[in-house]
């Protein structure tokens, strides 16, 4: 067992677990936070992908320990409202179908905007390259990632 | 509260399988508000809460089909609120598969939206006096507009809980519809985004434990003994327990389960299929295709007119194993007690699941609840109740505890069932005139085995029994003067079940395929040759035929096939490097659809990526009416999705076990691989009724496609998963 300090969403949380124990898991087990997803938990396919500062991680490849100190942000954290421009533009484009993967795009979209404002159609592929939509929403995915940029999702 | 209520059975629709509950209000806890029948209860402050009869799975439903009900009744769409369904005595059909949702609740929606309406209308008009023919509604209101009064809804309801619920209320016709064939967005959306929709895996209960399963990794294999001091070692495990499958590790939390679980040491009995693999059953296969199966369709001279045709042609195509590899790996949560039970599941078939429970618990089925949870993709891997029963048995050795029965990824991809693997012989015989006179299609496949006890291979010698696995064989819409299909029906140690489009898919690429070697042999245009084969210029081909409760309209086909055409500008524009792919088919539903790709051939593929590049798709689908447009788009968009998918993975067993585990060996179509355009183009026309989408816009994407990169490569490509070696 191990005692971590870490922020998530702003607020300081104090852990006590295992150390081996995925981010994933923390959040989902121990906070009850289950907006993050568990889809593959070898990083394979995106579902649990939330930002460590402003990157994008996996949250199932993130041990406890290596995550003592830093302050992440989940999908539960994106907006207050849920009216972040992302957000909204996965709504305008109507994106989702079963949904389960979409906080990891939409958190992945969140990073590339935050680091490109205005990503070109081949930056937006790239970045949400290993992600998985079973469903096959990706059509409306690139859709939605573009207008997020238009509305200043980057911001 | 439902004790207090009478409860009367309006309706049986859909052969009997689904019951209407009509309940009177007047007599009810509630009396200002107006609950005509278990889908509907209108509250005083104008909200109108409809309870949606099919599970979400990303296919729309708890949107399309409150739309359904909310047309009849005329309400404001922004006043609807939705609660899904559980089994009971008021949902007796709660299951959901084969592209039904629309189908079969249309009918008992509509008539509960229009009783209801009927009431509020009869209401309005004793108030003032005036004829209820002499009324309107809309957005939630009565009008009489002769006197130019109105009263919304709200204020109606108790006086309309009085009127007596109408049994046979009077419907709109297709052409006064408002709501019904509008885009409408999804009430789940806003959750989704935030991260707050509820899925099975996201269950979370006071006490709750959590539990995964150690199962046998060979076929046909089983626990013969376990050591679980290990697994009691590690901080956060509560009790190891035996199950019919497998040992089950119960913790405090998902990771100290599987660590758990790791530490398990199971010695698995000795298996008589610890040698079995999918190469040698798929060998077996394409022996048994050597012969004619049982005969499902005939006419003319059937196979024997193709041995005296002027020119004969024939191949064989082979089709994988496959998962349904859904973003959330299957999950059940229970909780087990003396004299009860209750269930939450993202299930596809709520009723299957209380009636396990009840046979498994031996309650009475009132005691047994169960709740119907959002699941992450279904493709119909969730209607098994396999992993419920997992859950049953674990939560009835923590007795009062809830358990949260999870699967991580590599047990769903491993112990479900899969796709059937097939083997496809097609021939055809040419007249000296170059016309296709006579047609064989003998299918070679295993029939669905998952729920035990798998079908006698006797019955399957029965034509009315075979036929029933043979879509996309017995169901061709084109038409011979000889003709005959057979299928062939095989055991195996590989547990089959339903997959999206079933039977379909394997079917629909080799027969789509072949029409098209078939026109290249002719050098005929292959929308031309189908055509043809559809009898758009042949007076003695019947416009439409009935087989196995199937109608099939050959001129529906038609026009999907020209309308795709049209829309494609079908042999007027090249590109370079690049080539058109067509393929058209029926859904036994009653759904037609067609697609035209453009391809071209990737230099140099990485591993785990299709060897092609989709640049254009044009997708054509006549449904019937179509309740939410913008749904019938998102599920062709996933179509091509899943048809994609479906050429770059399959199952493969070795030493009698599952070799894939993942989505690095079972690699799904990526936002890569995704077609930059997409046209969706949707026959309108003066339907009768919807059909299902969801299914039938997989089949053809394979084909299409397949047909495509076979004139690039020069060479035919029969065989799914599609590899870079295959085209060179």
């Amino acid at each position: 067992m191990a005692r971590v300090q870490l922020t998530i969403n702003g607020t300081a949380k104090t852990i006590d677990a295992d150390p081996e124990m995925p981010l994933l898991w923390v959040l989902r087990d121990l906070l009850g936070m289950t907006g993050t997803k568990y889809g593959c938990g070898a990083g394979l396919c995106g579902s649990c992908t939330i930002l460590e500062g402003d990157s994008p991680v996996r949250a199932c490849q993130v041990p406890l320990s290596a995550a003592a100190g830093n302050s992440y942000t989940t999908i539960e954290g994106l907006s207050k409202d849920g009216l972040h421009p992302i957000q909204k533009a996965w709504l305008e484009e109507q994106v989702s179908q079963c949904g389960y993967c979409q906080p990891g795009m939409i958190l992945e979209v969140r990073a590339l905007l935050k680091s490109k404002p205005s990503p070109t159609n081949a930056e937006i592929d790239g970045a949400l390259a290993d992600h998985v939509c079973r469903c096959g929403s990706y059509p409306r995915i690139r859709k939605a990632a573009r207008l997020a940029a238009r509305l200043g999702g980057g911001r | 509260m439902t004790s207090r209520r009478q409860f009367v059975k309006l309706m049986a629709a859909s052969g009997g399988a689904f019951v209407l509950g009509i309940r009177f209000s007047f007599a009810d806890d509630r009396p200002s508000a107006l609950a005509p029948s278990a889908w509907l209860r209108m509250e005083p402050d104008g909200s109108i809460l409809i309870k949606v009869g099919k599970c979400e799975i990303g296919q729309g439903v708890r949107t399309s089909l409150p739309m359904i009900l909310a047309e009849e009744l005329d309400a404001d769409f922004d006043d609807v609120r939705i609660e899904t369904a559980s089994p009971g005595p008021d949902f007796r059909s709660l299951g959901t598969g084969g592209s039904g949702s629309i189908m079969r609740t249309w009918a008992p929606l509509r008539q509960a939206g229009a009783a209801a309406r009927t009431m509020l209308v009869a209401a309005a008009a004793q108030r003032w006096g005036v004829l209820p023919e002499s009324c309107s509604t809309k957005a939630s209101r009565v009008n009489h507009a002769a006197s130019n009064r109105s009263l919304a809804y709200r204020e109606l309801l108790a006086d309309a809980a009085k009127q007596p619920v109408p049994a046979e209320p009077k419907l709109k016709k297709p052409s006064e519809f408002t709501l019904i064939g509008t885009p409408r967005a999804r009430f789940d959306g806003p959750d989704i985004v935030t991260g707050k929709a509820v899925y099975g895996y996201d269950v979370r209960l006071p006490g709750m434990l959590y539990a995964v399963v150690a199962r046998p990794p060979v076929l046909g294999s089983k626990a013969a003994a376990f050591d679980a001091t290990e697994t009691m070692k590690i901080p956060g495990v509560k009790k190891v327990v035996e199950t019919r499958r497998g040992i089950a590790v119960v913790a405090n939390g998902t990771w100290a389960a599987i660590r758990g679980r790791d530490a398990l040491k199971v010695t698995w009995s000795e298996s008589p299929h610890a040698s079995f693999s999918s190469d040698g059953e798929v060998a077996e296969l394409e022996t048994l295709s050597e012969s004619p199966g049982v005969t499902i369709r005939k006419k003319g001279a059937g196979r024997r007119a193709i041995e005296g045709s002027a020119k004969t042609l024939n191949a064989t195509y082979h089709y994988p194993w496959a998962a349904h590899a859904a973003i959330e790996p299957v999950n059940s949560t229970a909780v087990v007690k003396d004299d009860s039970c209750e269930i939450w599941s993202p299930t596809q078939t709520p009723n299957g699941v209380q009636a396990l429970a009840v046979q498994l618990l031996e309650l009475p089925e009132s005691a047994v609840k169960v709740n119907v949870i959002l699941a992450g993709g279904g493709f119909g891997r969730r209607l098994g109740v396999d992993y419920d029963l997992e859950a049953l048995e674990v939560a009835r050795e923590m007795k009062g505890t809830p358990v949260h029965l999870v699967w991580t990824r590599e047990d769903d991809m491993r112990h479900g069932f899969f796709q059937a693997p097939s083997v496809h012989r097609l021939a055809a015989g040419i007249d000296g005139a170059g016309k296709v006179v006579a047609w064989e299609h003998r299918e070679v496949s295993i029939p669905h085995n998952a729920r035990r006890p798998a079908p006698a291979l006797d019955d399957l010698k029965d034509p009315a029994k075979a036929i029933g696995n043979a879509w996309g064989v017995y169901d061709t819409p084109y038409g011979w003067q000889s003709e005959e299909m057979s299928y062939t029906g095989v055991h195996s140690p590989t547990l089959i079940g339903p997959w999206r489009s079933v039977f379909s898919p394997s079917s629909v690429f080799a027969r789509e395929c072949f029409v098209d070697e078939v026109a290249a042999v002719l050098r005929r245009d292959e929308i031309d040759l189908r055509l043809e084969m559809l009898g758009v210029n042949d007076p003695e081909m019947p416009r439409s035929f009935e087989i196995d409760g199937d109608l099939v309209e050959r001129d529906r086909m038609v026009r999907v096939i020209e309308l795709v055409r049209q829309k494609a500008r079908w042999g007027t524009w090249h590109a370079k490097g690049r080539a058109w792919g067509f393929a058209a088919s029926y859904f036994h539903t009653g759904t037609y659809v067609a697609h035209a790709v453009n391809v071209s051939l990737k230099a140099k593929p990485r591993a785990g990526e299709l060897p092609f590049t989709v640049h254009r798709v044009i997708a054509g689908v006549d449904c019937g009416i179509v309740v939410n447009p913008d749904g019938v788009a998102q599920q062709v968009e996933s179509g091509i999705l899943w048809g994609l998918s479906s050429m770059k993975n399959r199952i493969t067993f070795q030493k009698g076990s599952v070799v894939e585990g993942s989505y690095d060996d079972f690699p799904v179509a990526m936002i890569e691989e995704t077609p930059p355009v997409i046209e969706t183009h949707i026959v309108r026309w003066n339907a009768e009724r919807p059909n299902g989408v969801g299914e039938p816009v997989i089949d053809t994407v394979p084909p299409a496609v397949a047909n495509a990169i076979s004139k690039l490569a020069g060479k035919r490509v029969r065989r799914l998963p599609v590899t870079a070696a295959d085209l060179t």
